[in-house]
C-alpha cells in the first residue's frame, strides 16, 4: 500500500489553490493525496504511513488554478469552491481537491453528481455558508458613532465578511460604515458613495475599537422596547426563537445584549397609570 | 377618548407595537430593488428576517400601528372603542424616524404600517398617505414599505398610497361575510373587497403599462401559469427546469413562449379569452365564470372606477411602480365556525380572482371577553393554523388544487398528517413512483420530496443511478418517501402500499413540527398521547 500524503495549508481560498497545484502536481496518484488547512487538522493526527507537506503560498500558482476551474469547468464552480473555502469545516481543502479532481474529468456537469462523497461535500458547504451569509444580513447591528459612522461587530463561525459587505454597501451607499469580524481580525470599510475594502485589523486597533462601542443610544433602548412589545405573550416559545436565532449570533445583537439601564417593567406600569389616568 | 398629548416617542412605541403585534403578513419579500443614489435602502426578492420575537416570530419590518384609537368595535380586536386601554397616535414625522434610524442600524428592513381607523377611513388614510410621501420624497426612503389600505377610504387617496408603498393589504378579517357580520358589525364583505379590487386592477395596469419591476406575477401556481400563458404541462417543464437549475436552459424555455416586447407589455389576453372555464379576472375587468361553487365565498365586488395609473406616475417621478409586492390579506381562523374546506377554496379563490401574493391565517387569540367569541380550550389553534399554511403552500408551489385537498364530505385536515401525506394517502393508485425515471413534476407529489429535493434528484440522475442512501443526503425526509418510492424497483423496505397499512406506518413517525406548535405545548402532546395509545389498542 503505497503512503498518503497529506497536503497542509493555510486557510485561505489562496493557501488551499497553492496546495492544490502543488498536489497535482505531484502526480502521486488522487487516492493517495489528502488536503489539510493548518489549525483545522484532524484530531487524530498523525496518521502512520503518512507523509505531511507543508505548501506556503504561491499566488502564481493559486491564480493558475482559478482561471482553469472557471475555464474547464465553470464560473459557478468556481464560485461554489470560493465560498465552501469560507466555511469553518475542515473537510474543505480536501473535498475541494476531490471536486476538482471529478470536475477537470466531468467538466461543468460535476455540479449535477450528488451521489458522489465529495461533490456532497462542496455542495453541503456552499448551502452553509449561503445561509450563514443570508442570516448575518439580518442579524449585523450597527451602531452610531458620534462622528456618525456606523460601527458593527460580528464573530461568524464562517468567514461571511467579504458576502454580505456588498449588499450593505449598495444598501447604505450613503453611509461612512465599517464592520469587524472580532475573531478574524479583519474589516470591511465603507466610505460614503464610494467603494468599500476589506483589511486587516492590529491587536491595538481591535482593542480601541472595542472600547469605542460602549455607548447606549437613544435607538438602541427604542429598538429593546419595540423588541419586547412586539411578541405576543400568548404564543411564547423560547426554543423556536433559539432555532431561527441560535445562540451564537446573539453575542453583539442589541436587542439579546442585557442592559441594567434598561428595564422594561417601570415604563410599562408608568403606561398603566397614564391609561387609569385617562379613563378615570 | 382623551389622548394623552405628551407622551414620549418611547411610550407610543410600546403601546402601538404592543397594538400592532396581532397582524401577520410581516414578511419583506416580493420585490427586488437595487440602492440608488441620494436614497438609502434596497429590498432583496426572497426577504431578510433581522430578529426573532420571544414568540418565535419572524421580525423583519417595523410593525407599528399609526394610531390605536378606533371608532369601530370589532369583537376580536383589541383596539375596538369599548375597550378601555391607553390610546396614542404616531405623528408622521415620528414614524419616519423611527424607521429611517432603525434602518440605518440594519434593524429591520422597512416599514409595516397598520392602523385603528381615527374619526373617518379617509382621515387615517390621509396620515397614512402623508407619512409614507414623506418617507419617500423628504427622507429618501428606498427601503421596503408595506401598509394597510383602510376599507371605506377614497379611491384616489388608496391610489396615490399605491405608488409609494411596495405592499398593500387589506384584511378579509374573518373567511366568510356571516362570520364578519357576526364580529365585525362595522365593516362589511363589499367595502373590504373594493379596495382589494382595486389594487388588483392598479397593479395590472402598472404592469401593462411599466412592465413593473417585482409585481405580483401570480402568487397561486394556476393563475401564474395562466398569466404566462402556458399549459400545466409547459408550466411543469419550467418548473422543473427552473429548479434543476440551468440558467441557459430555463432562458430558452421562457424565451421559447414570449414573442415580442418586453416585461409584461407582451401578454396580450387572447389567449385567456379561449380558457372559458377560467375564474381569473383580466384586467379589462372582465369575469369569466367557472367553477362558482368554490368561490361563492367570496362576491363579485362591484365595478370600481379605473386608476388613473399614467398621471400619478408621472405626478410622482417614481420607479418603484404600483405595489410592486403585490397585495396580501388575512384571515383569522378558528373565531368562527367555517371548515377548512371552506377556508382553503376561500383562499384559492382570492388567489384566482384578486391575484393575491399572500393569504395570511392568524390562529385566533381571545383578547377580548365577549360572549359572541368562542373559548378554545387548547388556546390559539395553532396546529390548524399550521396545516393551513402547509396547505396554502401546496397551492401556490406544488400545483395543487383546493379541490384535490378537501372535500365537502371531508371538509378538515387531518391533524396527525400534513396535507401532502394526506392527499397520497388518499391517491395510493399513482405509487409507488420510480425515483429514476420519474418525472419533476410526479416526484413533487411524493410526501418528503419538496421542489429542491425533486428537482436534485432530477439532476443528480443523470450522472449515476441513485440509492435510498444518495436520496437522504440529498434532502429527501425518508422516512416519509419511503411508503411512496422505489429506487431501481426496490422498495426501502418490504412494505405494502395499502392505505391501512401505511396509515398506521405513518402514525408512528414523529412529524417534525415548527417549534411554535411543539412548543406551545398543549396541542401536540395532547396529541402524541392520542397517537401512543392509539397504537397500543391496534397491537
Amino acid at each position: 500500500m503505497k503512503e498518503k500524503r497529506i497536503y497542509q495549508c493555510e486557510d485561505s481560498l489562496e493557501g488551499i489553490f497553492s496546495a492544490v497545484y502543488i498536489a497535482w502536481a505531484s502526480r502521486y496518484g488522487h487516492d493517495n493525496i489528502e488536503l489539510e488547512v493548518l489549525g483545522m487538522e484532524e484530531e487524530y493526527n498523525l496518521k502512520l504511513f503518512s507523509e505531511y507537506i507543508i505548501v506556503e503560498n504561491n499566488p502564481e500558482n493559486a491564480s493558475k488554478v482559478a482561471d482553469s476551474i472557471k475555464k474547464k469547468i465553470s464560473p459557478h464552480a468556481y464560485q461554489m469552491v470560493a465560498r465552501a473555502a469560507l466555511s469553518n469545516d475542515k473537510r474543505k481543502a480536501n473535498a475541494i481537491y476531490h471536486f476538482l479532481v471529478r470536475g477537470f474529468a466531468f467538466g461543468a456537469k460535476v455540479e449535477d453528481h450528488l451521489s458522489d462523497s465529495y461533490v456532497q461535500i462542496i455542495f453541503e458547504l456552499n448551502r452553509y455558508v449561503g445561509n450563514d451569509a443570508h442570516l448575518y444580513t439580518g442579524f449585523v447591528r450597527f451602531i452610531e458613532l458620534e462622528n456618525g459612522i456606523l460601527f458593527s461587530k460580528i464573530e461568524p463561525k464562517n468567514n461571511v465578511l467579504e458576502i454580505i459587505t456588498p449588499h450593505f454597501a449598495d444598501r447604505l451607499a450613503q453611509e461612512n460604515f465599517m464592520i469587524l469580524d472580532v475573531k478574524r481580525k479583519i474589516a470591511t470599510v465603507h466610505k460614503s458613495d464610494s467603494t468599500w475594502v476589506l483589511t486587516a485589523i492590529s491587536d491595538e486597533e481591535l482593542a480601541t475599537l472595542l472600547s469605542v462601542t460602549e455607548r447606549k443610544e437613544k435607538y438602541e433602548r427604542l429598538w429593546k422596547t419595540f423588541f419586547d412589545s412586539i411578541a405576543i405573550k400568548e404564543r411564547e416559545n423560547k426554543t423556536c426563537q433559539r432555532n431561527h436565532v441560535a445562540m451564537h449570533y446573539r453575542k453583539y445583537m442589541t436587542e439579546f445584549i442585557d442592559d441594567v439601564e434598561h428595564e422594561n417593567e417601570p415604563l410599562r406600569d408608568n403606561l398603566d397609570k397614564i391609561g387609569k389616568i385617562n379613563y378615570e | 377618548m382623551i389622548v394623552q398629548e405628551s407622551m414620549t416617542i418611547e411610550q407610543k412605541l410600546t403601546i402601538l407595537s404592543d397594538a400592532a403585534k396581532y397582524d401577520v403578513a410581516c414578511t419583506s419579500s416580493g420585490v427586488a430593488r437595487d440602492g440608488k443614489d441620494g436614497s438609502i435602502g434596497n429590498t432583496a426578492a426572497s426577504g431578510i428576517c433581522h430578529a426573532f420575537s420571544a414568540d418565535g416570530r419572524c421580525i423583519s419590518l417595523l410593525k407599528v400601528l399609526f394610531t390605536n384609537e378606533c371608532i369601530y368595535d370589532c369583537k376580536y380586536c383589541i383596539n375596538r372603542v369599548s375597550n378601555d386601554v391607553p390610546r396614542t397616535t404616531f405623528t408622521p414625522e415620528e414614524v419616519c424616524s423611527l424607521t429611517m434610524e432603525f434602518y440605518r442600524r440594519n434593524y429591520i428592513e422597512g416599514l409595516f404600517l397598520s392602523s385603528g381607523i381615527i374619526k373617518t377611513p379617509n382621515y387615517t388614510m390621509e396620515l397614512i398617505g402623508r407619512t409614507l410621501k414623506m418617507l419617500r420624497t423628504e427622507y429618501h426612503f428606498n427601503g421596503y414599505i408595506h401598509c394597510k389600505a383602510i376599507p371605506g377610504a377614497d379611491t384616489e387617496l388608496i391610489e396615490t398610497i399605491g405608488w409609494y408603498a411596495d405592499r398593500m393589504s387589506v384584511n378579509l378579517e374573518l373567511p366568510t361575510a356571516d362570520g364578519l357580520k357576526l364580529l365585525a358589525p362595522h365593516k362589511n364583505r363589499k367595502n373590504i373587497l373594493n379596495p382589494i379590487r382595486q389594487i388588483q386592477a392598479g397593479i395590472e395596469e402598472s404592469r401593462e403599462n411599466f412592465g413593473m419591476m417585482g409585481g405580483n406575477k401570480g402568487a397561486y401556481w394556476h393563475t401564474r401559469r395562466k398569466v404566462e400563458q402556458k399549459s400545466i404541462t409547459q408550466k411543469r417543464e419550467e418548473d422543473a427546469l427552473l429548479h434543476i437549475g440551468h440558467k441557459d436552459q430555463i432562458r430558452q424555455v421562457i424565451e421559447s413562449k414570449s414573442d415580442k416586447g418586453v416585461g409584461f407589455s407582451n401578454r396580450i389576453l387572447t389567449g385567456w379569452e379561449e380558457e372559458k372555464d377560467s375564474k381569473i379576472l383580466t384586467p379589462n375587468h372582465r369575469i369569466y365564470h367557472g367553477n362558482q361553487e368554490i368561490s361563492s365565498t367570496i362576491e363579485s365586488p362591484s365595478v370600481i372606477a379605473k386608476p388613473q395609473g399614467l398621471t400619478m406616475w408621472n405626478q410622482f417621478g417614481g420607479n418603484r411602480g404600483f405595489v410592486p409586492a403585490g397585495q396580501s390579506t388575512q384571515m383569522i381562523i378558528g373565531a368562527t365556525g367555517e371548515t377548512d374546506y371552506e377556508i382553503v377554496n376561500v383562499t384559492e379563490a382570492l388567489y384566482q380572482k384578486f391575484d393575491l401574493k399572500r393569504v395570511f391565517f392568524s390562529a385566533f387569540i381571545r383578547v377580548n371577553e365577549d360572549s359572541t367569541l368562542p373559548v378554545l380550550p387548547g388556546g390559539p389553534p395553532l396546529l390548524r393554523e399550521h396545516r393551513l399554511y402547509q396547505a396554502d403552500w401546496l397551492l401556490r408551489y406544488y400545483g395543487f388544487e383546493a379541490t384535490e385537498l378537501l372535500t365537502k364530505e371531508r371538509p378538515n385536515f387531518n391533524v396527525f398528517f400534513d396535507p401532502k401525506c394526506n392527499w397520497a394517502i388518499g391517491h395510493l393508485e399513482q405509487f409507488p413512483v420510480e425515483v429514476n425515471t420519474a418525472d419533476y413534476y410526479t416526484l413533487l407529489r411524493v410526501p418528503g420530496i419538496g421542489p429542491k429535493s425533486a428537482g436534485r434528484i432530477v439532476k443528480a440522475r443523470q450522472m449515476s443511478k441513485l440509492r435510498f442512501e444518495d436520496l437522504k443526503k440529498i434532502g429527501v425526509v425518508l422516512k416519509r418517501a419511503l411508503y411512496f418510492i422505489t429506487c431501481s424497483g426496490q422498495m426501502m423496505y418490504p412494505t405494502k402500499i395499502e392505505e391501512n397499512y401505511i396509515t398506521n406506518q405513518m402514525l408512528q413517525l414523529d412529524e417534525k413540527l415548527p417549534s411554535h406548535i411543539t412548543n406551545g405545548g398543549i396541542t401536540y402532546q395532547q396529541l402524541s398521547l392520542f397517537d401512543d395509545s392509539l397504537m397500543l389498542s391496534n397491537s
